[in-house]
């Protein structure tokens, strides 16, 4: 019913579940390395599925896409959010003790690809969508209210990123999906985009560890003004 | 544009003219020469300005111009026309500005090394710049644009004496209000696009198919509420006496007698033009006009004849007086619905020139105010006094600008109160008896302002100039510089101008808002009445009463001379003490004092406090007092009734909407999460 | 009105009321005097005051400035040119068209500013005294005189006092209409306001507990008193006068052809003024004055009043 379900059907429905599968894997892990491996491999079964699309569409620059999905996203900011955050102390860098459990997590991300699927029916039906959007859209969505919620439900700031990382797979599948690969260009500024935006991110939690000692972003409730 | 256009060329000229007085003084460390690199353009640009709208509002032709750097999209470009109504406002722009940037000149030397001249002169300019815009405006977007770049230049103004807490919560007060008032302004015309579909006043003028009555009820009500705001009408006048009297007072003397008449602009552009009122179903918006009018005129002098701080009692004059502009506007909404097009024009007419006259004035008492600020630093009434011998000009010049905001002749106030008082006599005309008697109770508001504007005004000059200094400041005042005297001229010469020859005034209100021109015509001001069988004609010729005055003065000069025997001496005597030896300034009335009687008699609306405390030599004897100390206060009810109990109630919604601000980010992205969800679904039920 | 010979009629009715106005108060004072038993001065008194005072020195407040000084002039200005604009012993005045009610009461007001500064420039405490008090009055007295206007204006005709008086004079005597009564009332109190009469203000004292007017002239001598005190002369000539024209325009020529008839109107203007003059006196001597905050109730009567007049008349 979610996706986990095997059918015969094609192989793009195959693979989208396969994302969702690997994105679980990324809400499930509680140590910074250990997701940043997840998302790893999640997002190479991302450029699988950005593949198939571009199978199915035969637009060549999808394929292009599928390719720099796979050496920026798996490669490139895997490393590079590694080589920031490597002076950022290792207890900061786990998730001891999220706002939600991790088991519940899962459950919860359940019933958003649940809530994803039947919010989208009605785009879904009313709408003249070839298969590969129809495939596609409650996928995408389900991403990024798994997204959202893993930003939700942590602690420690820098888990956060990985909310941030999954939301962006979505929109990628979601734009991918819907229109068939948007220009190449603007591709490539979205993948610069999400690069800088990790390194930012990671530069401004280095600096809150080091001004707060802490990167439970519970302190931030400081800033408040009352 | 059309090239070669004098007009246009004239129009970019004030443009520059205004730019460069912002621009220029920013070039010059030197105080001194920033504000003459200031005003001096300034008093340039007003002058072309005057030229401009006077020679529009003449020849009864307007002006049409986009600017060439229009955008591209066609409704969001600046977008300038002017008309009759548009060159009248802008002319008393003009003539203010005039006025002020000569007197500014003077007054700035006040601030000369304490503070920045060139922020001064930089937002004065833009000030008066976009004040023009605004007029000129005929879209809706360059008319907001520049709207908001008024409030926020006069903004900077108020608080512009930053150090005073009180200027800090003047320029707050002022500006959520005047936000209040613009989103308003807004909703109106918005309620027209949405008929019309453009945002230019083009279509709002004469939009495809008629407006729906309820749409034009929508449009006329939101106006008034913003425009209101912006004119000081009770009850949304409460920012109005704060901010004023807190800017320097240049430039509360352009934005008491100046700025808010761009509210009645607006509003004259709204009831007048774009949804003029044709049948007796509108006779609504009028009769709200008159009461409103009325209640602020009434509210303002009650509230300025008690206020000790010279420029808080000129500020709730000013709400005073643009209670009778509106009153008179409503005036003529109320004759327009039943079609009595003659009397419309009296009445708009009393209140487009008691606008302009109320300018002319007002300026020259807040200029008037300036300078008894700047030679004795005190604002406080109770501290003046005895100023008539240390500064004669001044005083002189204060005391036209009294004589004629008293609406007395032959000075221009009494003309435009007196077609006021015909517009309210012809009222009679109104077939409905119920409107008939509420504007007879209007009419008693409105005479009973007239009343209390004489007391107002006598004691704030004579509080002010007459009888002996109560303080060391005021004993040692000195008479201000020439330039300063010189601005004030100019408004004084306004007022006697605009009262000796109403023609100057009359004729080009007639021919710029295309009314009848019979009302006025040549210096005679006629109205015509026809009542249980008898025809005839009230009129009134001002300048013929001034040489009647003074041929009555001659002739009594004459007589008194001539009857004298033998020449007469003069003997300077100290005043009658009835024997108990030297009077002092203790002994005097003050200006407390002197509205104690009509304090008592409203104490309905006051609510006075006083309390009394007596020190005693012994307790045995409660006669023999070493001392007595009496306190007494009086509360703004408006501050105290309405607006206190709806912020704090604002205050207390708003802190519990707070509490969803937790200062967790997990938090806010919930929030994002749970509304994303929520479109979703509403995606998904609405089809 | 280009006219000489309107012209010379104005001019002439107008030095009429200036001449006439001591009489009046003459008269006043000797029915006050005989209503309270006593034989009181000549009639022809405040002529010989005025001659005497205009021959006398003048002291002036060291504490003064030029508005003291000027101020006697600008209410004398004021008030004999707002006798201009009065149809007093005819039902006429040719400058009716270039001043009208409302320029007679805005001059009046001028009258009265000046009078007010010119109380508060001494400097003494009875100056301030009263101009706070005439402050009040004047406030209030505002609204009850301008809703007689508005009644008088609605059943005669306009504010042109000239064709007031001459729609008056068409009517039998007596302008029998309730809004008009109720007119008369307001107006009667306002005239006893504006001319400081006894429930508002005793003039006869020099007590601080009870005057206004006399506080605010109280330094005044000489020439400039006489002009003060003139000027308050010819204001109460003006105000009696609109009250006989407009309300009992009995006698009254209905035209000015016939001589006899003018004159017989001139006689019977002179009758009816010196009449209510007298009748002015006699409740000056019956009321007590009243206590300084009882006075607004008074003239909210007044103005209440007025106020039913206009409303009779619409209904």
């Amino acid at each position: 019913m979610t996706g986990l379900e095997i059918l015969p059907a094609d192989i793009l429905t195959i693979s989208s579940a396969g994302l969702l599968i690997a994105t679980f894997g990324v809400v499930v892990r509680r140590g910074f390395a250990d997701w940043l491996s997840a998302y790893r491999y999640q997002t190479i079964v991302l450029a699988g599925v950005t593949a198939v699309i571009a199978y199915y569409t035969g637009v060549w620059e999808i394929y292009v896409a599928a390719a720099l999905t796979l050496v920026i996203k798996a490669v490139v900011i895997p490393r590079v959010l590694v080589r920031v955050t490597r002076k950022i102390k290792d207890e900061f860098k786990i998730e001891a003790n999220p706002y939600v459990g991790l088991r519940l997590s899962v459950l919860i991300s359940a019933l958003l690809v649940a809530l994803s699927y039947a919010l989208t029916q009605q785009m879904l039906s009313s709408s003249s969508l070839d298969v590969v959007a129809m495939t596609c859209l409650p996928v995408s969505v389900s991403l990024f209210f798994i997204g959202l919620f893993v930003i939700v439900s942590r602690r420690m700031a820098l888990n956060q990123v990985v909310g941030l990382l999954i939301i962006e797979n979505g929109l990628f599948l979601f734009t991918t999906a819907l229109t068939h690969g948007v220009s190449l260009v603007i591709e490539i500024g979205i993948f610069a985009d999400i690069l800088v935006g990790v390194v930012i991110s990671a530069i401004l939690l280095f600096r809150i560890s080091q001004t707060f000692d802490t990167l439970d972003i519970g302190s931030l409730e400081k800033l408040r003004d009352d | 544009m059309i090239i070669g256009d004098g007009h246009s060329v004239l129009f970019y000229l004030v443009i520059l003219a205004f730019i460069a007085g912002a621009l220029v003084p920013l070039a010059f460390r030197n105080s001194r020469k920033a504000s003459v690199a200031s005003f001096a353009p300034g008093a340039a640009g007003s002058v072309l300005t005057i030229a401009l709208a006077a020679s529009i509002a003449v020849s009864g032709t307007a002006l049409e111009m986009p600017l060439p750097f229009a955008a591209a999209a066609t409704e969001i470009e600046f977008q300038f026309y002017i008309d009759g109504m548009s060159a009248f406002f802008m002319l008393i722009i003009g003539l203010v500005t005039l006025a002020v940037s000569i007197y500014s000149i003077g007054y700035s030397s006040e601030y000369h090394e304490k503070r920045s001249i060139r922020a001064l002169g930089f937002l004065f300019n833009l000030f008066v710049l976009s004040m023009i815009l605004v007029v000129a405006s005929d879209n809706v977007f360059s008319f907001l644009v520049f709207w908001e770049a008024m409030s926020l230049a006069s903004f900077f103004l108020v608080i512009y004496e930053h150090e005073s807490e009180g200027s800090i919560r003047a320029g707050m007060t002022y500006i959520v209000m005047t936000h209040l008032g613009t989103a308003f302004i807004l909703g109106s015309f918005l309620a027209m696009y949405f008929q019309t579909g453009s945002l230019s006043f083009d279509s709002f003028r004469s939009p495809g198919s008629p407006m729906p009555a309820y749409i034009r009820d929508i449009v006329f009500v939101l106006a008034l509420v913003g425009f209101g705001t912006k004119a000081g009408l009770v009850p949304m006048h409460v920012w109005l006496p704060q901010a004023h009297p807190s800017a320097p007072s240049n430039v509360s003397a352009l934005m008491s007698a100046v700025m808010i008449k761009t509210a009645i602009y607006g509003l004259a552009r709204v009831t007048l033009d774009f949804a003029a009122p044709s049948s007796p179903d509108s006779a609504w918006w009028g009769m709200l006009m008159v009461v409103a009018g009325s209640a602020s005129a009434l509210i303002g002098v009650l509230y300025a004849a008690i206020e000790k701080d010279i420029k808080r009692a000129l500020a709730f004059s000013s709400i005073e007086n643009i209670g009778i502009v509106i009153l008179g506007l409503g005036l003529s909404v109320v004759f327009l619905s039943f079609g009595l097009q003659a009397l419309a024009a009296v009445a708009l007419l009393a209140s487009m020139y008691h606008s302009l006259n109320h300018a002319a004035f007002k300026s020259l008492l807040f200029m008037g105010a300036g300078s008894v600020l700047f030679g004795t630093h005190t604002k406080n009434m109770e501290q003046l006094g005895g100023l008539a011998k240390k500064m004669p000009w001044t005083a002189l010049l204060f005391l036209i600008g009294a004589i004629a905001i008293s609406g007395l002749p032959p000075l221009n106030g009494f003309a435009s109160e007196w077609l006021t008082m015909q517009a309210l006599l012809s009222s009679y005309q109104v077939p409905n008896v119920a409107l008939q008697v509420s504007i007879s109770f209007a009419s008693i508001a409105f005479a009973l302002t007239a009343g209390i504007a004489l007391a107002t005004f006598v004691r704030m000059f004579g509080a002010t100039f007459l009888s002996r200094p109560r303080s060391k400041e005021a004993e040692h005042a000195k008479e201000v510089p020439k330039t300063m005297i010189a601005g004030m001229s100019v408004a004084a010469g306004l007022c006697i101008v605009f009262g000796i020859l109403p023609f100057a005034a009359t004729g080009m209100i007639a021919s710029s808002f295309g009314l009848d021109e019979s009302v006025a015509s040549f210096n005679v001001l006629t109205v015509p009445y026809s009542v249980s069988g008898i025809e005839s004609i009230s009129s009134m010729s001002m300048p013929a009463v001034a040489v009647m005055m003074g041929a009555a003065g001659a002739a009594i000069a004459g007589f008194v001379l001539a009857s004298g025997s033998r020449k007469t001496a003069r003997k300077i005597y100290s005043t009658w003490d009835c024997g108990f030896g030297e009077l002092n300034e203790r002994m005097e009335y003050t200006a407390s004092s002197l509205s104690q009687p009509i304090r008592t008699v409203f104490r309905a609306l006051y609510k006075p406090r006083m309390t009394i405390s007596k020190d005693r030599y012994s307790d045995s004897n409660p006669y023999m007092k070493k001392s007595m100390r009496v306190e007494s206060e009086t509360k703004d009810v408006f501050e105290d009734r309405l607006y206190a109990p709806a912020v704090k109630t604002a205050v207390g919604f708003f802190d519990r909407v707070r509490r969803i601000q937790t200062g967790k980010v997990n938090a806010y992205l919930l929030y994002v999460m749970i509304a994303l969800a929520l479109l979703l679904l509403l995606a998904r039920v609405m089809p | 009105m280009a006219d000489v010979a309107t012209v010379a009629i104005g001019v002439v009715q107008a030095a009429g009321i200036v001449a006439l106005a001591p009489f009046l108060t003459g008269v006043m004072r000797k029915v006050k005097a005989r209503t309270q038993k006593r034989v009181g001065a000549s009639v022809l008194q405040p002529y010989y005051d005025l001659a005497k005072l205009l021959k006398k020195d003048e002291v002036v407040s060291d504490q003064s400035s030029w508005v003291f000084r000027a101020a006697p002039w600008v209410m004398m200005v004021a008030t004999v040119t707002a006798a201009l604009f009065v149809p007093a012993l005819l039902p006429l005045s040719p400058f009716g068209a270039v001043g009208d009610v409302l320029v007679v009461l805005g001059l009046f007001g001028l009258a009265r500013f000046f009078t007010m500064l010119a109380g508060l420039d001494v400097a003494s405490a009875f100056g301030g005294l009263g101009t706070s008090r005439e402050m009040m009055m004047s406030a209030l007295a505002e609204p009850a005189m301008f809703m007689t206007i508005f009644v008088v204006s609605l059943t005669l005709g306009g504010t042109n006092l000239s064709s007031l008086v001459g729609a008056a004079a068409q009517s039998a005597g007596f302008v029998a209409v309730p809004s008009m009564l109720f007119a008369l009332i307001a107006f009667f109190i306002v005239i006893l306001a504006e001319t400081g009469k006894v429930p508002f203000d005793n003039p006869a004292t020099h007590l601080e507990l009870t005057m206004i007017h006399e506080a605010m002239v109280l330094e005044y001598s000489g020439k400039s008193l006489a002009l003060v005190q003139w000027s308050q002369s010819i204001k109460q000539l003006i105000l009696l006068a609109l009250l006989v024209n407009l309300f009992f325009p009995a006698g009254m020529p209905p035209s000015l052809d016939a001589g006899w008839q003018v004159a017989a109107g001139a006689g019977a203007f002179v009758a009816k003024v010196a009449l209510v003059a007298a009748l002015v006196a006699f409740v000056e001597t019956r009321v007590a004055k009243w206590r300084l905050f009882r006075v607004p109730d008074l003239l909210v009567m007044a103005i209440a009043s007025s106020m039913i007049g206009v409303i009779f008349y619409y209904l």
